[in-house]
């Protein structure tokens, strides 16, 4: 139709609404966690096909202080990007007893943070045993 | 408060038979403390401006059709109360993400036809004559679509949303949320019928999850939760189609 007046769009709308720099910044940690899941996806081949030599020589390849530095940011982001993805999962996949919907809250630590905790756990007895 | 107190809207002007481009007007409004943005709208447009143009019906977030731009912000315009802004000035615009007709009113046309697109009316195989009685639901039955039935089709949802301002193919937040709760309801056998529709290109794919169309609806109908279980809904039903024959029911 003639005579309509169409706005444009900013190529930088991640910056006009607060809920779009979160959403962006949840999808942007994404990025850290694929870097983490490449090096510690390097780190098993290393252990698993390389001897113990290849996996020493890799270990101290990946220690310095800038490796450390970036395994911190790697776990912050890690952890921002699960905690933000819980607060939405009961949005998603709504648990129903009866007529009454389980409230968010528990939703998101029945299906996110006990699953969670209960993996780290079993996996830290694992390892420590 | 004094009873002279005044507050100025900016508002978003545009005559198309006279502009090429909008304009912001100022106006200086009474400030009654129980007012809406809707009323000093109303006020304006009775006492100061007669060819200012919006739309609105009931007042009372029934109708969905007050909604704008209130300081950048999507919301129905009798829900919006000065007392919340004063003594700041207000700015009113039409709903972003929609071409401007004139003034503050959009054009709906692309929106009622994605609506239409996903046949938001209950579909059924078999239509039992009347005289056998209505289909009948229970309370839990019933609270599986409740919340997406409560849609007023007041657009806020696609102004808030980026994807349904960039991407045309997208059906939209309220669309969609419509869909599911037919798709959700028990009496309703049209499911593969809206499944086609919504699994086509961006139509649901194209949503990211950003939940901004949440954040501001105003009758808490959650349209970003409705569109991830739609999405569910479809992964499923297209694995189902790997192992059940077509026209199986299930």
């Amino acid at each position: 139709m003639s005579g309509q007046y169409h706005r444009s769009h900013k190529w930088a709308w991640f910056f006009e609404r607060p809920g779009y720099v979160r959403f962006m910044v949840r999808e942007f940690t994404g990025f850290f966690v694929g870097g983490y899941l490449v090096v510690l996806l390097v780190t098993l081949s290393k252990l698993a096909g390389g001897g113990e030599a290849a996996f020493a020589e890799w270990l101290a390849s990946v220690s310095g202080p800038w490796w450390l530095v970036a395994h911190l940011v790697a776990l912050v982001a890690s952890v921002w990007h699960t905690v933000t993805w819980f607060a939405v999962v009961p949005q998603a996949m709504p648990i129903y007893l009866g007529e009454n919907r389980l409230p968010a809250p528990v939703a998101a630590i029945v299906m996110g943070y006990g699953p969670w905790l209960t993996v780290t756990a079993v996996i830290l007895w694992w390892v420590l045993r | 408060m004094d009873a002279k107190d005044t507050m100025t809207l900016e508002i978003f002007r545009y005559h198309p038979e006279t502009d090429s481009e909008p304009r912001f007007q100022p106006y200086e409004v009474p400030y009654n403390e129980d007012w809406v943005v809707l009323d000093a709208i109303n006020w304006i447009k009775d006492h100061v401006d007669g060819s200012l143009t919006h739309r609105w019906s009931c007042r009372m977030g029934v109708c969905g059709s007050c909604g704008m731009m209130v300081n950048g912000e999507p919301k129905l315009t009798c829900a919006a109360f000065l007392k919340d802004y004063y003594p700041f000035g207000i700015k009113v615009e039409p709903l972003v993400n929609f071409a401007v007709e004139r003034d503050l009113v959009v054009d709906m046309d692309g929106f009622m036809d994605k609506l239409q697109e996903v046949k938001p009316y209950i579909i059924r195989d078999d239509v039992n004559d009347t005289s056998e009685g209505e289909y009948r639901q229970s309370p839990a039955q019933l609270a599986q679509y409740k919340q997406y039935s409560m849609c007023i089709n007041c657009m806020l949802c696609y102004a808030a949303c980026p994807v349904a301002g960039h991407e045309d193919e997208f059906l939209g937040p309220a669309a969609l949320a419509l869909g599911h709760r037919y798709n959700k309801d028990s009496r309703d056998q049209g499911q593969a019928e809206r499944l086609d529709v919504m699994l086509a290109g961006e139509a649901i794919w194209g949503c990211t999850f950003v939940g901004e169309c949440t954040v501001v609806c105003p009758k808490h109908v959650d349209p970003a939760g409705a569109i991830q279980q739609a999405k569910a809904m479809a992964a499923q039903e297209f694995f189902k189609g790997f192992v059940m024959p077509k026209g199986t029911g299930a």
